[in-house]
């Protein structure tokens, strides 16, 4: 800063007389003509009016503007060029504060004071941030042909580079306009998604027309720093901290597990499509989905290294897509097996969307998803805590802190199942350590205490079926107090879901059968939070958490430059060739392309088929069987694909037997 | 600033197109690949007012395409630094507002909006308030503002623009 100062000398070579000063000490508005080489601002005056200065004598002193806001490298307050020429400045802007605009960033100090700002006027108006994930969160899109005439679904085109685009079709999460208008209340929404740009901004025309409720504050994938997380972007958007952001979204892994999240059920709509805009970003993924009987979906995405990609073995049933059947059109007598099939699922399945065909031609869809309401209600919960002890922490010495919503959202979630005791029978395998498996963790954070045993302070058995040990325990203790609730896992991924204790009647545990759900649904499914490795860097900077090349001093920034240049010039002669060849080429590659991509096309579509039969073995056909058996079903993992975790691979385990016994029965 | 100026373009043509409409097609194809275009030193092609004259054809050897070399008058829209233009405003935010001028984006620095005027997120659409409340810019207003530094690449022109001067800011109809 200092060297931004420069001393205004007289310019002339005879003495001259100050008459009066026509510009004050820290003056930046006005700019008086002073025949000033470079404009800037008056720090300090040397010189009193009525003064007379000799040549070369110092007046005043000038500084230049420091260009604290940056746009395409173009200074916006003084519109000078960065571009070309000092180097330096170039790193006084680097915060890009604007969700939708990352050429435009502003100098650190900038970005605090528009940071506190904010969070100013957010706690006056006692409202918090909350960051809203848009696919299998509010929204469910597919990019596949779908009939046209499906109600509440909304079509939209989107144009791609050059003149090709995709058409997209979106449904909305049942009472998604009710959640928002309800939200905007407590909340400012922002959107994070990690569909590009362009989808983002469509969809959010479709949720919000007026822009009330999100305004211009969308951040897409076209703006993420990192293609596989959006925490990245945090320190960017709120300069001052993320003590009031609140986020939800299906994945748990892009938030690397913040503690403000709040994982909520994926959203599935379209039964053939997973999330489209997932990471790593993938232009149409063709994710098949199971469902389990209480209708919780759990996407299965192979290519998602961080979901995990295990498939229920039990009681399951692989709803074949409804449009699927153009393009199958071609096997007709599987088709009609497939729609009986469907017409089944559609009875059996309460929870599942319901595809009826009205008088009018449209097709009515009985979707029973109310999670929102519940996720609203979360919401409110939230809120009213944090500003409860805001409010307390205020009326005390302390005025300038702010509580954490990092420590306020556990809290909350942990008052959910507060008092209660828990133990399981049948959930966790015997050789896994208690402290270990998922169930144990989610009740924990619910806040309920999990036992190995009975205690006298038992009040819940959470047991796979009827008659194990603890079950036949409980049934003695039960006659002695009388108040330990016996119930099935789904109780516990319930509350999990909903944030509230949930009647233990409605889940009892049924004399027969095993309860279904022994993996937990996706919502809590996911690796453990890994222990968060706070970086500091060693300036300590806050610029240099954000990109990691700032901080690298322009001789390393030169010196790799170089680098970079002599390999270049090395291979210049022999890669010219090259490159002639592959120009040439490109029109044989784009058509074997496009070859190869009508083959995929009609794979995936058996393999669909293949799978659906060998799923179901009523129906199986032995020729179909057959095949089947030739082939390893593409979808399911081996056993030693990816890293094994340890909360999966007894089940993993038990898997393969059970499909190895399953296999051999044909 | 507008120009009519003489500018040449090529016009690669497909053998399929040789017949007797060539010449409409070659002006057809000048047309769509000129006008709406943007050249750094000649700023954006708005519209192409008469064709002075296609030259002779050539074509390339090994291909059968045909080069056509094209003199053309065209209005251009150049911006100067220290120009004053109307703008139509796109966008507001804490950091500043964007504005549009006809095919040319521009940006405002908060620092470059008059002080008395602040920010107020809460309404919508978000707006610059003055303290009397009598001098409001929000989206879709159409502001006066003079150019202090213009980007110029070679496929595009980015400006900043200013509001502190004399007869600048709202311009009310």
């Amino acid at each position: 800063m200092a060297d931004k100062t420069m001393p205004i000398s007289v310019p002339s070579e005879k003495p001259l007389k100050v008459i009066k000063w026509k510009v004050k000490e820290g003056n930046k508005s006005e700019v008086k003509k002073f025949k000033a080489l470079r404009s800037g601002t008056i720090v300090s005056i040397k010189v009193k009016e009525g003064d007379i200065v000799e040549p070369g004598g110092c007046i005043a002193d000038l500084e230049q503007c420091r260009h604290p806001t940056v746009m395409k490298e173009m200074c916006a307050e003084c519109g000078a060029d960065l571009r070309s020429g000092e180097s330096q400045k170039r790193d006084v802007a680097v915060v890009p504060m604007v969700h939708s605009v990352p050429e435009l960033k502003v100098s650190e100090e900038l970005a605090q004071k528009l940071g506190r700002e904010d969070a100013d006027r957010l706690l006056k108006d006692r409202k918090l941030v909350l960051l809203v994930d848009l696919d299998q969160t509010l929204v469910h899109t597919t990019n596949d042909n779908i009939p046209p005439n499906i109600k509440d679904v909304l079509h939209f085109f989107l144009r791609g580079p050059g003149n090709q685009g995709r058409w997209c079709h979106t449904r909305l999460r049942p009472k998604t306009h009710e959640f928002l208008e309800s939200a905007a209340k407590n909340y400012e929404l922002h959107v994070c998604t990690f569909g590009a740009r362009q989808y983002a901004h469509a969809i959010t025309e479709l949720l919000d027309p007026q822009k009330k409720f999100f305004s211009h504050r969308i951040l897409s994938r076209d703006e993420c720093f990192d293609a596989r997380t959006k925490s990245a972007n945090l320190k960017a958007l709120f300069p001052c901290g993320d003590n009031m952001v609140c986020i939800i979204d299906d994945r748990e892994d892009v938030w690397r597990h913040a503690s403000n999240l709040i994982q909520v059920r994926p959203y599935s709509f379209f039964q053939s499509t997973g999330d489209i805009n997932a990471p790593p970003p993938l232009p149409e993924e063709k994710t098949k989905l199971l469902s389990g009987k209480n209708g919780s979906q759990v996407s299965k995405d192979n290519q998602m290294p961080t979901l995990d990609a295990e498939p229920e073995k039990e009681n399951k049933e692989i709803i074949e897509k409804v449009n699927s059947d153009k393009k199958d059109s071609e096997n007709g007598i599987i088709k009609d097996k497939k729609d009986d099939k469907m017409e089944n699922d559609a009875n059996e399945k309460v929870e599942t969307p319901v595809w009826v065909e009205s008088s009018e031609g449209q097709i009515e869809v009985d979707d029973p998803d109310d999670y929102l309401i519940y996720l609203d209600d979360i919401l409110k919960r939230i809120h009213n805590h944090f500003y409860d002890i805001y409010d307390k922490m205020e009326n005390s010495e302390n005025e300038k802190s702010i509580p954490d919503l990092k420590y306020i959202i556990p809290e909350v979630k942990s008052q959910v199942l507060a008092g209660s005791s828990l133990v399981f029978s049948g959930l966790v395998p015997t050789h896994q350590r208690l402290e270990t498996s998922r169930a144990y963790q989610v009740a924990k954070t619910l806040g309920a205490e999990v036992t190995q045993d009975f205690t006298d302070k038992t009040t819940h058995l959470v047991a796979m079926r009827a008659g194990t040990a603890k079950v036949n325990a409980s049934k003695k203790l039960g006659e002695d107090k009388s108040k330990i609730h016996v119930v099935t896992p789904e109780w516990l991924w319930t509350c999990a879901e909903r944030w509230e204790r949930v009647e233990e009647k409605l889940y009892p545990l049924q004399r027969v059968g095993q309860s279904s759900l022994r993996r937990p649904p996706a919502h809590c499914n996911s690796p453990p939070p890994a222990p968060a490795v706070r970086k500091r860097t060693p300036s300590g900077r806050f610029m240099d958490t954000i990109n990691p090349l700032l901080s690298f001093s322009s001789d390393d920034i030169a010196d790799m430059d170089r680098e970079v240049e002599d390999i270049f010039n090395e291979s210049d002669e022999s890669s010219s060739d090259d490159e002639e060849k592959v120009l040439g080429d490109n029109d044989e590659e784009n058509i074997t392309e496009d070859r190869l991509l009508s083959l995929e096309s009609g794979n995936s579509a058996q393999e669909r088929l293949q799978e659906k039969l060998n799923e179901d073995s009523n129906d199986s056909n032995t020729e179909d069987g057959e095949r089947a058996l030739k082939r390893p079903r593409p979808s399911t993992p081996s056993d030693d694909e990816g890293p094994p975790d340890d909360d999966d691979t007894s089940w993993n385990l038990m898997g393969a037997a059970l499909e190895r016994e399953f296999l051999a029965q044909d | 600033m507008f120009y009519h100026i003489s500018l040449e373009h090529e016009i690669l043509l497909h053998p399929r197109y040789f017949g007797p409409q060539l010449l409409d097609t070659v002006k057809q194809k000048l047309y769509t690949e000129v006008e709406g275009t943007c050249t750094g030193k000649y700023g954006f092609v708005i519209a192409v007012t008469t064709i002075d004259s296609i030259g002779a054809g050539l074509i390339q050897p090994g291909q059968g395409f045909v080069v056509y070399p094209v003199k053309y008058k065209a209005i251009v829209f150049r911006p100067f630094k220290g120009e004053v233009l109307d703008a139509i405003v796109t966008q507001v935010n804490k950091v500043g507002m964007f504005a549009q001028i006809g095919p040319l984006s521009c940006f405002i620095s908060h620092h470059s909006i008059p002080t008395d005027m602040e920010f107020c997120p809460n309404v919508n659409p978000p707006c610059y308030k003055s303290k009397q409340e009598d001098n409001v810019i929000q989206e879709e207003d159409v502001i006066r503002l003079k150019i202090v530094g213009t980007r110029v690449d070679a496929t595009g022109i980015f400006a900043i623009g200013t509001l502190m001067d004399d007869y600048l800011g709202l311009v009310t109809q």
